[in-house]
């Protein structure tokens, strides 16, 4: 068993503990974030290869749509968007992954979402290709996308109730040991229940009734 | 006639009764007033008796087809308006379900078409049917254990499944793989791609209806595949990266076999090559097939060769350079066409590329350890990195949030297959059934990491 070579006492610890630094490329993009989309943007940070800015739901469309319009920046492509979720009590988080070709670095934009009224504008506007994203998000989280025109399930079934990856959806192994154990409340319609939601959506943008 | 051919319901029953074993082997004979579907020999007879007598054949009320079953719009009331477009339906128009067992879906998907005639007029894919959760798994799983969880996502390249978590990783952990890990990572991911590539073009074949291109496709990937079990030990769901490095150093027996697989590998694919690039079949039934202008493609979210393949060019190699893909020479190719056909020939032209890596990973590869020190638990301080390969489907990104714990508080997956999905509806009306295997194939969406 020569070739298994395992880690000899002369491995390097590369950069371990290392602080994370803002990288030298990404100073024109935090300094046009700052110039154009100060009131919009908060809670600047970066690491080796992201940007990453909070932006409130109300204002998200608007600033996506100038982080991918205005020649500046040129942020064209979605690379990614996902769902958070920071617990019971606490927020949703939807995060947008930006690519552009003017800037060496992604662009993370973090949107809070309220976890008892998870409502945020849809971006299938500005890109047609968040449609699956958000139709993931809307089934794995419960997420509801105001605007978004297909808004189904997308891995589950249509009757299907809960949301499985929210963090108070608990795995058997999990459920064992948490104070509810023997109770497997796994789905729990009266709270999980978004149609009130979809139906308040559906109405605002349809005047001619519910979908 | 001196036989006549025995027929169940034809003549009475023996007056004697049965003995009780044949008649529990025996399947029932229908009753004579039971509609039933004759058998192709019974029905030539009765016709020859009784010529001209139509009624005798049976009525098809419901056709059905190999592959194919009508489905009646869902029993309840559309939920978005998408949903209705799809399942409302006008003059002449019928849906029918294309999976989810079809063999040109390349896993369990089902595609809803709305026809008609042969014509697709919409298309409503369906997924989930092999959804695993995986996240969720992941997200109970140790960091060490997440590089094992990915593996079965995206089966046809499960080197790159487990090169983004790695990196995201150790992106979190603040440690980097020693730089002969790095090679040996874009080594086997090279040869990954090579394979996955080399199946594409076997598999746009068959559904095309060539059987000959797969067969050379699996002879490679058969040797691409013993490559990688003499490496990582196994040979389909690998589990070789760690965080920090890789499990295995390069070994003789593997060496010996890349250079003997180096020396031949060109002759299968020019094998296909042959078949296919030149084929005026081929041709005739992929040029200007599926046309996906580079406007929609980057609206609608489609990374990868299907991207370049409409003069785009994105390559994450390139455009957010991992190592060592920083230290290599190669260009991004594109093609002009964004049709079925430059799709392909997209494919062939970055396999040739992805042999070409190769050579320059086992030239340059530099001597030292393999792994870094790690503890056998990862407990990242909290934090979030994201991390973006690219994958033969495409952009493969892990997003992957740590709350200082022994695993991931979030763990995501953008699947590159998932998104590229969503360019059928844009692509299908008004080209025939056949056509949409031709897509599909083109489009080479794994549903393994589709549905995770």
């Amino acid at each position: 068993m020569g070739h298994l070579r395992r880690p000899r006492a002369g491995a390097p610890r590369l950069g371990r503990g290392r602080p994370l630094t803002a990288p030298a490329a990404a100073g024109p993009l935090v300094r046009l974030l700052g110039d154009k989309l100060g009131d919009a943007t908060s809670e600047l940070w970066t690491d080796e290869d992201t940007v990453e800015v909070q932006v409130p739901g109300d204002k998200i469309v608007d600033t996506l749509r100038t982080l991918r319009d205005d020649p500046d920046f040129g942020f064209f492509f979605l690379a990614d968007a996902a769902a958070v979720d920071y617990g019971v009590g606490e927020r949703f988080e939807v995060v947008y992954h930006l690519y552009s070709d003017k800037h060496p670095t992604w662009l993370r934009v973090r949107v809070p979402v309220d976890r008892e009224n998870p409502l945020t504008p849809t971006v299938t506007g500005l890109w047609e290709g968040a449609m699956f994203h958000e139709r993931e998000m809307y089934d794995m989280m419960g997420i509801v996308f105001e605007g978004n025109r297909d808004l189904r399930r997308i891995y589950m079934s249509p009757d299907y109730r809960s949301f499985p990856q929210r963090k108070d959806f608990l795995l058997p192994d999990d459920a064992a040991d948490s104070p509810a154990a023997g109770n497997m409340p796994l789905e729990r319609p009266e709270t999980w229940d978004l149609t009130r939601l979809q139906d308040a959506a559906a109405h605002r943008d349809e005047p001619g009734g519910p979908v | 006639m001196t036989t006549t051919r025995k027929r169940p319901g034809a003549e009475k029953a023996p007056a004697k009764p049965t003995p009780k074993r044949a008649s529990t082997r025996r399947k029932a004979a229908p009753a004579d007033d039971e509609p039933r579907i004759r058998d192709p020999l019974e029905l030539e007879a009765a016709l020859e008796a009784a010529p001209g007598d139509e009624s005798l054949r049976p009525e098809t009320t419901r056709p059905e087809f190999y592959g194919f079953d009508i489905v009646p719009p869902p029993d309840r009331p559309p939920q978005t308006e998408r949903e209705r477009e799809v399942y409302t339906l006008g003059d002449g128009e019928m849906l029918v379900n294309m999976g989810p067992q079809h063999p040109s879906t390349h896993g369990v998907m089902r595609l809803v078409l709305k026809v008609r005639g042969e014509v697709v007029i919409d298309l409503d894919p369906v997924l989930g049917y092999l959804h695993r959760g995986i996240e969720k798994l992941c997200e109970n799983a140790t960091y060490t254990t997440v590089l094992t969880y990915v593996d079965p996502m995206d089966y046809m390249s499960a080197m790159h499944n487990e090169h983004a978590p790695a990196l995201a990783f150790e992106k979190l952990y603040g440690i980097k793989a020693p730089r002969r890990a790095e090679y040996i990572r874009a080594l086997v991911v090279e040869l990954n791609r090579v394979f996955s590539h080399g199946l594409m073009m076997g598999f746009l074949a068959l559904d095309l209806g060539g059987l000959t291109p797969i067969l050379y496709g699996f002879i490679n990937r058969d040797q691409v595949v013993d490559l990688l079990s003499s490496i990582s030990g196994q040979r389909m769901l690998f589990n070789f990266f760690r965080v920090g490095g890789v499990n295995f150093d390069v070994n003789d027996e593997f060496l010996s076999r890349l250079g003997k697989w180096r020396a031949g590998v060109l002759d299968t694919i020019e094998m296909n090559e042959k078949i296919l690039t030149e084929n005026e079949i081929f041709g005739a039934r992929t040029k200007g097939l599926g046309v996906l202008t580079a406007k929609d493609a980057i609206s609608l979210g489609v990374t990868g060769p299907n991207l370049r393949a409409s003069g785009v060019p994105f390559d994450v190699r390139k455009a957010h350079p991992y190592p060592p893909y920083p230290e290599l020479e190669f260009d991004v190719i594109t093609q002009q066409g964004g049709d079925t056909y430059a799709r392909y020939m997209q494919r062939v032209a970055e396999l040739k590329q992805s042999i070409h890596l190769i050579d320059q990973i086992v030239d340059r590869m530099p001597h030292g350890p393999v792994q870094a020190q790690v503890p056998g638990i990862i407990r990242p301080k909290p934090g979030r990195a994201y991390a973006a390969i690219e994958s033969p489907r495409g952009l493969y990104s892990v997003y992957a949030i740590s709350d200082g714990g022994p695993n991931p508080y979030r763990f995501r997956m953008r699947d590159p297959s998932f998104i590229t999905l969503q360019v059928m509806p844009k692509l299908m009306p008004g080209h025939l059934i056949a056509d949409t295997m031709a897509v599909m194939a083109s489009l080479d969406p794994i549903m393994g990491g589709v549905d995770k």
